[in-house]
């Protein structure tokens, strides 16, 4: 027999070492108690003072370590979400990878025209549809920002278009807690109550505090809403390394870490057991433009580093991949994409998102996502590793075949190569003529073509009638309270 | 260039800051005047942090350093320029917009501008359109620089512009917009005199509105 054997099933990736995030956790929690954080919002400084925390001034929180660790305590660290289809269920739990798109982008690049202009409702739409046809999208953001609906209630539409185009899994924004309260309503409606809802959440909703180290009033308004009423929480921050973060990695980390943990203390104290979940976009400001940088290398290296400690935590983690500088869908964008995606998966974060995300978060782009469930299919055979047995290290094959032989007949061959090999389907790597009679098309444009055929042909899993029209009595009716304020729209 | 001026001029490129108050002083106290001191000096560094910054050889923190630099001596001369009627380029009012908490942007573009030598008032971040107009007209300001981050709060940019107007000021202010959601199209659709797409751009763009008014 063969002792002391390890298996290592899928290849392995480490950015932190156990005593690196003690020591990050640690630092993080010294920067609550010590320089505090800011509060805009008096139901959070209630809770947070009767806690004990100390508050100087009408906003400064100190948080002491205990409550942290206690709150880390409380929050699941398993957190369920399930689509319009209630089978398409996502289980974010250490090591599970879901990747999906971002959320709110201004611009797009119109598919047709090649104009880069404002997304409207019927983009949004679209884009849903596009992650509904992806198998490798297991969860969907707007990846736009309407620009043609009530800017006071944007965020019912775009749920409402989300909802039309995917039964995937959702996390959504809000424009503040009514809008929150809408959303919520409008799932109720779709998952057939709050019963249900509590079993299986729609979706997770998105809040972000200000880096450095402030929580808005809206932020905070929506995270308590959130904590109350079951809607697991995504309060993740920002930090840019040298401008709203220190410049250092390891500083970047402890007050990104620092950010999250206030708001799941607040969550904690508000509803015990309140589902949040943390990470962030963390990345450097480019010295040269200014620009937050979706592309460069300290991106994925942040987010594995997050990865680490939310697991260590015990906690979800809401990481960032599949996102590029670069102005239009390009090689650029492909080189951004795939480095980021292959770090995010093999530090196994949960909700990857962003993929698609062009020109530093301000373009969403289709082509971007079709190319990117591309890239995570290729990456997600290398994380299925090498499995080592006997049937797999095919001794009596090569004993068959033998010297000078060849496998391409062999049973064996038949039996595995297509569960080994993975298959390709818009990379190419046909010959140089194959290539030609079939057009000559490089990358771009086959995932151009894919876009354009989605957009044409793909129909999605309608509504049921009843539900779309309750689902526009909410919209509506938001829309009517809100009419008043209504301005140029950009 | 004498040494005192050559000495603050290199100072300011390097963005010694620590070291402006001194040179400062000894130049002053050398016989030069508030003007050459700035002209020839603090300005000409200002200029060569400018070029290399654009050649890609210095980064945005060293020239934020170079522009304090130059800040803490033209409060030294400030008060000695104004004895003498000189004016300074011109005075900006900048904030982020109401419904904003973003701010980093709005700080860049002040710094920069800042450093291009004008003088900043910065009401910060969050701000309503009255407060702008308020201080528009107590200030007496060239520039209104307006930030936002959100598209959701670009809307406040076309308020503080309309509420201008109907304070009767418009007139009397140059209107610059900057944020990442910011076209050019919506600075003209809602009456802004300019628009910013980066930093460096905001302070280039802010002299020529002065130039041109």
């Amino acid at each position: 027999m063969r002792v002391n054997y390890q298996t290592n099933v899928t290849p392995r990736l480490r950015v932190l070492s156990e005593d690196q995030i003690e020591q990050i956790v640690y630092e993080a929690m010294d920067v609550l108690q010590q320089t505090g954080t800011r509060v805009y919002e008096e139901e959070a400084l209630t809770l947070l003072r009767g806690a004990g925390c100390v508050i100087d001034g009408e906003n400064l929180v100190h948080i002491p370590a205990w409550l942290i660790e206690a709150s880390i305590q409380s929050a699941p660290s398993r957190v369920l979400l399930g689509g319009r289809d209630r089978e398409k269920r996502i289980a974010l739990e250490k090591n599970r990878i879901y990747f999906g798109t971002g959320s709110d982008c201004p611009f797009l690049t119109d598919p047709c025209t090649s104009e880069r202009r404002r997304y409207t409702k019927e983009d949004i739409y679209r884009a849903a549809k596009i992650t509904e046809a992806l198998p490798q999208i297991d969860f969907h953001m707007s990846l736009g920002l309407t620009s043609d609906v009530p800017v006071g209630t944007y965020d019912r539409h775009q749920l409402l278009a989300m909802l039309r185009g995917t039964t995937k899994p959702l996390v959504i924004t809000a424009i503040d807690r009514e809008g929150l309260a809408d959303q919520l309503e409008m799932a109720c409606a779709v998952v057939g109550g709050v019963d249900e809802w509590r079993k299986l959440p729609l979706f997770a909703v998105y809040v972000e505090p200000t880096s450095p180290l402030d929580n808005s009033r809206e932020a905070v308004e929506k995270l308590l809403f959130a904590a109350e009423k079951n809607i697991p929480l995504i309060y993740t921050p920002c930090p840019i390394c040298g401008a709203t973060g220190p410049a250092t990695m390891a500083g970047n980390l402890v007050q990104g870490l620092a950010e999250c943990l206030a708001g799941l203390v607040i969550s904690q104290l508000k509803r015990k057991g309140a589902a949040v979940i943390i990470g962030g976009v963390m990345s450097i400001l480019d010295m040269t433009t200014t620009v937050l940088s979706y592309g460069a290398p300290e991106l994925p290296l942040l987010s594995a580093a997050m990865t680490n400690i939310a697991q260590y935590l015990g906690l979800p983690v809401f990481s960032t991949a599949g996102c590029s500088d670069a102005k239009t869908f390009d090689q650029q964008a492909a080189i951004e994409s795939t480095l980021s995606i292959a770090f995010a998966a093999l530090s196994g974060a949960n909700l990857i998102h962003d993929v698609g995300y062009l020109e530093s978060g301000l373009n969403g782009s289709y082509d971007m996502l079709v190319m990117s469930n591309e890239i995570i299919s290729g990456v997600k055979r290398i994380l299925c590793g090498v499995p080592v047995d006997a049937e797999h290290l095919a001794l009596e094959a090569i004993r068959r075949v033998g010297p000078g032989g060849h496998y391409l007949m062999d049973e064996h061959t038949m039996k595995h190569f297509r569960n080994e090999f993975w298959v390709p389907e818009l990379l190419d790597r046909s010959n140089w003529d194959t290539w030609q009679s079939r057009g000559g098309k490089t990358l771009k444009m086959r995932v151009h073509d894919k876009v354009l055929d989605l957009i044409e042909h793909y129909a999605p899993p309608p509504i049921p009638e009843k539900t779309e029209r309750e689902l526009e009595k909410i919209v509506a009716r938001a829309d009517e309270a809100h009419r008043a304020e209504e301005v140029t729209q950009p | 260039m004498s040494d005192a001026l050559l000495q603050l001029r290199n100072a300011v490129i390097d963005g010694r800051v620590k070291e402006l108050e001194a040179l400062t002083s000894a130049a002053l106290s050398a016989g030069l005047t508030p003007k050459e001191i700035l002209d020839n000096g603090l300005v000409q560094g200002m200029q060569v942090v400018g070029s290399e910054f654009k050649e890609g050889k210095k980064f945005v923190p060293e020239v934020l350093f170079s522009a304090r630099a130059m800040q803490v001596s033209l409060n030294i001369l400030k008060p000695l320029l104004a004895q003498t009627g000189t004016k300074m380029v011109g005075k900006v009012v900048i904030g982020t917009v109401k419904g904003d908490l973003h701010d980093i942007g709005k700080n860049l573009v002040g710094m920069m501008m800042e450093g291009a030598g004008f003088e900043v008032v910065d009401l910060g971040r969050d701000v309503a359109p009255e407060k702008f107009v308020e201080v528009v007209r107590r200030e007496n300001a060239d520039i209104l620089a307006l930030s936002a981050l959100l598209t959701t709060t670009m809307r406040a940019m076309d308020q503080t512009i309309k509420m201008l107007k109907e304070a009767n000021v418009r007139d009397a202010v140059k209107v610059m917009v900057g944020g990442a959601p910011v076209t050019a199209d919506f600075a003209l659709k809602i009456g802004a005199d300019s628009y910013g797409s980066t930093a460096a751009d905001a302070a280039e763009i802010a002299k020529k509105l002065i130039h041109a008014s």
